[in-house]
């Protein structure tokens, strides 16, 4: 009996050990902000997200330098920075949530999960409470997160100027995609 | 009068041109710019972690030139993106992600090789991001 009760003590043990964060600089955050009417793509990407999720309380944590969008264009590039996000006195936009249905997901055990997410945004020096679903899975190690929401840019303090509101729309679609790593 | 339609004509073109340049306005090219700094990576990983807002104010979006030794370099879906040593007990980096337009000598380098990119710096994420680099030769 007693080394039955010092096998439970030695597996919780090595279960509280094992708990930990996950970790990724190679997020890719992708921003979508064409209107329906623009003729061209307005659309941006980061390839150097950063997310750290905690593994055991569902906490994740998400950042990104605007400057680091890559937008075709290298005019819009300029805009997006110096006119909307502002990047030189607000150089980071980050996310600091948690998973909500963590109960409905298992970051130990290999699977697709579907995954609701909910948290403070802060952009242009702007922070409110949004949520997002989005899938996650768990393979060999690896925890892989897929996940779309809309931001609508003026509740951010981004004004749309009304000689582009027809190309750029307020309410933009925001991608990410990271794949995840024990953190060492 | 028609000297009057004719300097119209040539202000409409003027205009258009200028918008045509700015329109397909190219990106950055750092290949032959001038760097406004020179520093090495543990100095400016080290700066960053001790004041971040300082070195934006120093570094944000400025041409930096960084040496470094490489420890790690990434090919992801055709961005290349190297690291740079800086001997951050938590393994962050100096990373230089090259820029998808300017033209390289090469995108490949080895582990531990001495190294000098000059970029432009995108700010604090764990590590330092430099963007648009290319190699200093």
């Amino acid at each position: 009996m007693k080394k039955i009760i010092f096998l439970f003590a030695a597996l919780a043990a090595t279960t509280t050990l094992s708990a930990q964060n996950y970790f990724t600089r190679d997020g890719k955050v992708k921003l979508d902000a064409t209107s329906s009417t623009s003729p061209e793509k307005i659309e941006a990407l980061t390839k150097t997200a950063s997310c750290v999720l905690d593994a055991s309380t569902g906490k994740i944590q998400w950042a990104v330098l605007l400057k680091s969008f890559k937008f075709e264009q290298a005019l819009m590039e300029e805009h997006f920075n110096e006119n909307y996000v502002e990047s030189n006195k607000f150089p980071k936009a980050t996310f600091a949530g948690q998973i909500t249905n963590l109960s409905e997901v298992n970051l130990a055990k290999d699977g697709a999960y579907n995954a609701v997410v909910s948290g403070k945004m802060t952009l242009h020096g702007v922070t409110k409470d949004i949520s997002a679903n989005g899938a996650v899975t768990v393979s060999g190690g690896k925890i892989r997160i897929n996940a779309g929401f809309s931001l609508i840019l003026p509740d951010y303090g981004i004004t749309i100027p009304s000689l582009v509101s027809d190309k750029v729309t307020r309410d933009a679609r925001i991608m990410v995609d990271a794949s995840l790593e024990p953190m060492k | 009068m028609k000297k009057i339609l004719i300097a119209f004509l040539i202000l409409i073109a003027a205009g258009a041109g200028v918008g045509y340049y700015l329109w397909n306005k190219p990106h950055v090219n750092l290949t032959n710019a001038k760097s406004d700094i020179a520093v090495d990576a543990k100095t400016l990983l080290e700066e960053y972690q001790q004041n971040e807002t300082a070195s934006n104010e120093k570094y944000f979006d400025k041409v930096i030139a960084v040496k470094g030794n490489v420890a790690e370099v990434m090919n992801d879906e055709g961005t290349v993106k190297v690291s740079l040593e800086t001997g951050d007990p938590n393994g962050f980096v100096v990373r230089c992600e090259l820029s998808a337009t300017a033209p390289h000598a090469r995108t490949e380098f080895a582990v531990g090789e001495p190294v000098q990119f000059k970029g432009t710096c995108s700010g604090l994420n764990f590590d330092v991001q430099l963007d648009n680099c290319v190699e200093v030769r």
